[in-house]
């Protein structure tokens, strides 16, 4: 790979099969066979006599942009950070393009890393923060000049060359430590919470411009981060971690409509969480746990099939849909609803299309659509 | 209410403006005490005292032109280089000069070198022997520096700990007490506290990233220190420089103690020409060629405070 190539986007894996730590089927699990991409195996770390991650398996195909995504401490970043070289597991192996690099020191792995504060070092000018990496490889004045070139125009920064990282905005600084990570040509690229240092709008965009270079150049990537929304947008597929396991495995899209655990159906996207049980489109009595999608909750103002009443107790606008609280008489329901929004008070009828059952936090139930609900 | 809200407002901004104006003197005088004391008792005798160096012997001078000898007096009213001529052309004084350069340089440089070891030490170590060695470099800052050079003076001595020591292995030690070496020793112990916080706070400042984003470009330990860790603890370790540059230069302690009769450095001369040989003129034009080096060395540090503030955009 050569910044000055492009990859075929068909490449990347759209496979929607669920896969627990390991490589998808397909095209994708071809690859990981064949020991390309990032290979991780039984990783284990224990600080401070609590085990941070417990015995973890990671497959990235190659070209693939994969992220782990959980709340704060649930070891996203410690398992970055091992990936990295920045810490030393006490077990496993790290395998990048089927070598394995456990045992070398950060500067000696073929993976670069984007810090979340940047990292872009104050004293040397923006040409001379991406040049750094090459300059210590040695390589000619020549080539350095125009690397860094190719890699700024490639973030569109080529005429902030001679700025200091503080002249310049949080967008351009994440954009900076993106051209010095890149320049490097990994065979892996690390992104540790890139964005969470920027404001909303300059978040989307940046993260566009990330997905459209990985894409572009086809790096096989691992982002770290704790916003769902932003792992969904991005990512081929999102590990989703807690207490330093991989809960799920999967496409954003497979995770969304099948989450495999309580924790995931939580953390990924929202979810009417009840403890009972669910039957015939009724919450009811119960020692499980029920989840229901506000989408997956219908209100109409005339009874449909399996629907039971509801009263409007609370309309709350989102822009472009209204997040309603329909109380039934079984539960207090939340509901995305689009178009013309009824009024607070208003009766009507609230269905559950669809519900999702949880004993000892794994999924129970049959994962079947129900009333001709959308998955 | 509508007619009377802007004229409210814009009375409340007349207001304000007539309160800064009032507030601009009040200000100025809350800043005067400190302003008067260094024009009077620092200012006005840095004024008195380069006159009597050009031979301006009258006025508040008289006195100490009186009582001193080899006193140079100015006949005309632009003053004379005599006394400079006199003292510049001096040999020991130029052999003090050079030996007061060379001590400066030599324990600043072992100074900063033992502080930057013991804050790199720190900052990419860490441990409880880094700890351990940060907290005794502290140590010289409780102990009085007459107290240190007569203990570096017997350790040193003739009949000395090293000298009786190495004499059990059959060794011949030299001895260090009443040379320059024991000046430069002494210089590093009562230097080496202030450049080791100063130091070791800088580098700890240094944010951890910055040195992983270096390791994960592929720089190794010296490349890290060089371009990363230094230049950007630079302002730490220049204030450490010039300060302890600025203090061995003009010490006193230190070289009377523990330095040989002659040569010796600046600051036991200038003691001694003025009160052992009652050449107080002499003494003052040591005095100013002491405050050029020290000069130099603040102008340093403003530099380096400058290209600070242009790196951070401030300037």
């Amino acid at each position: 790979m050569t910044l000055f190539s492009t990859r075929d986007e068909t490449e990347v894996s759209t496979t929607t099969e669920p896969a627990l730590g390991g490589a998808p089927a397909g095209d994708g699990g071809n690859r990981a066979a064949s020991g390309e991409g990032l290979t991780v195996r039984g990783l284990h770390k224990v600080l401070g006599g609590r085990t941070i991650i417990d015995n973890l398996d990671l497959q990235v195909n190659e070209g693939e942009l994969v992220s782990l995504l959980g709340p704060s401490g649930c070891g996203k970043t410690t398992t970055l950070r091992m990936i990295a070289g920045f810490l030393d597991p006490d077990g496993g192996s790290i395998q990048v393009n089927g070598r394995e690099v456990s045992h070398l020191g950060a500067e000696k792995r073929p993976s670069a890393m984007v810090f979340q504060n940047y990292a872009l070092w104050p004293h040397m000018t923006v040409f001379k923060n991406v040049a750094f990496p090459l300059k210590l490889r040695k390589r000619p004045k020549k080539e350095i000049e125009e690397r860094v070139d190719a890699v700024l125009e490639l973030v569109n920064l080529l005429h902030h060359k001679q700025s200091r990282p503080a002249r310049i905005s949080g967008g351009e600084q994440q954009r900076v430590a993106l051209a010095r990570a890149l320049v490097q040509e990994p065979q892996l690229l690390l992104l540790d919470e890139p964005l969470s240092n920027l404001d909303a709008k300059l978040r989307v965009k940046v993260r566009e411009d990330i997905r459209g270079i990985q894409q572009r150049l086809g790096i096989t990537t691992v982002i770290v981060t704790h916003d769902q929304e932003e792992a969904m947008s991005i990512s081929d597929r999102i590990a989703v971690m807690n207490a330093g396991k991989i809960e799920q495995f999967s496409t954003p899209a497979d995770l969304y409509a099948r989450p495999r655990t309580e924790f995931v159906a939580t953390f990924v996207g929202s979810l009417n969480r009840f403890e009972g049980s669910y039957r015939d489109g009724r919450i009811s009595d119960g020692s499980d746990v029920v989840g229901v999608r506000p989408e997956d909750v219908k209100f109409s103002r005339e009874p449909v099939p399996g629907s039971l009443p509801a009263v409007v107790e609370r309309v709350v606008p989102r822009g472009h849909f209204q997040e309603l609280f329909l109380r039934r008489e079984d539960a207090l329901l939340r509901s995305f609803a689009s178009g013309e929004s009824p009024a607070v008070g208003e009766a009507g009828h609230a269905l559950i299309t669809r519900a999702m059952t949880f004993r000892g936090d794994q999924r129970v139930d049959a994962d079947q659509p129900v009333n001709g609900g959308q998955a | 209410m509508t007619v009377t809200l802007p004229e409210r407002t814009a009375d409340a901004g007349t207001t304000s403006v007539r309160k800064r104006r009032t507030f601009r003197p009040v200000g100025f005088l809350l800043a005067l005490p400190p302003v008067l004391l260094i024009l009077v008792f620092v200012g006005f005798p840095i004024v008195l005292a380069l006159g009597f160096s050009l031979g301006f012997t009258g006025g508040l001078n008289h006195t100490v032109a009186i009582i001193g000898q080899n006193v140079h007096e100015s006949t005309s009213g632009f003053g004379t280089l005599a006394a400079y001529q006199e003292v510049f052309s001096n040999q020991r004084f130029l052999t003090d000069l050079g030996v007061t350069v060379l001590v400066t340089v030599l324990a600043t440089v072992l100074v900063i070198s033992l502080a930057l070891g013991i804050g790199l030490f720190l900052k990419l170590r860490g441990g409880r022997i880094a700890r351990l060695l940060s907290g005794l470099a502290i140590v010289p800052l409780f102990i009085p520096v007459v107290i240190s050079s007569w203990a570096i003076l017997t350790f040193y001595s003739g009949d000395g700990f090293m000298r009786s020591f190495f004499a059990h292995l059959g060794v011949e030690f030299p001895v260090w007490s009443f040379t320059m070496v024991a000046v430069i020793i002494g210089s590093v112990w009562t230097s080496l506290p202030f450049a080791t916080l100063m130091i070791t706070s800088g580098l700890q400042a240094v944010p951890d990233a910055m040195i992983e984003a270096a390791r994960d470009a592929g720089a190794g330990f010296v490349r890290i220190v060089l371009s990363v860790i230094v230049p950007m603890a630079f302002i730490p370790i220049i204030i450490a420089t010039t300060f302890t540059a600025i203090g061995v230069v003009g010490s006193f302690t230190v070289p009377y103690f523990l330095g040989p009769n002659s040569p010796n450095m600046l600051g036991v001369d200038m003691s001694n020409y003025f009160s052992s040989f009652n050449q107080p003129q002499q003494s003052v034009v040591m005095a100013f060629a002491v405050f050029v080096i020290a000069s130099g060395l603040a102008a340093l540090y403003v530099w380096a405070n400058f290209r600070s503030a242009k790196e951070q955009g401030k300037a």
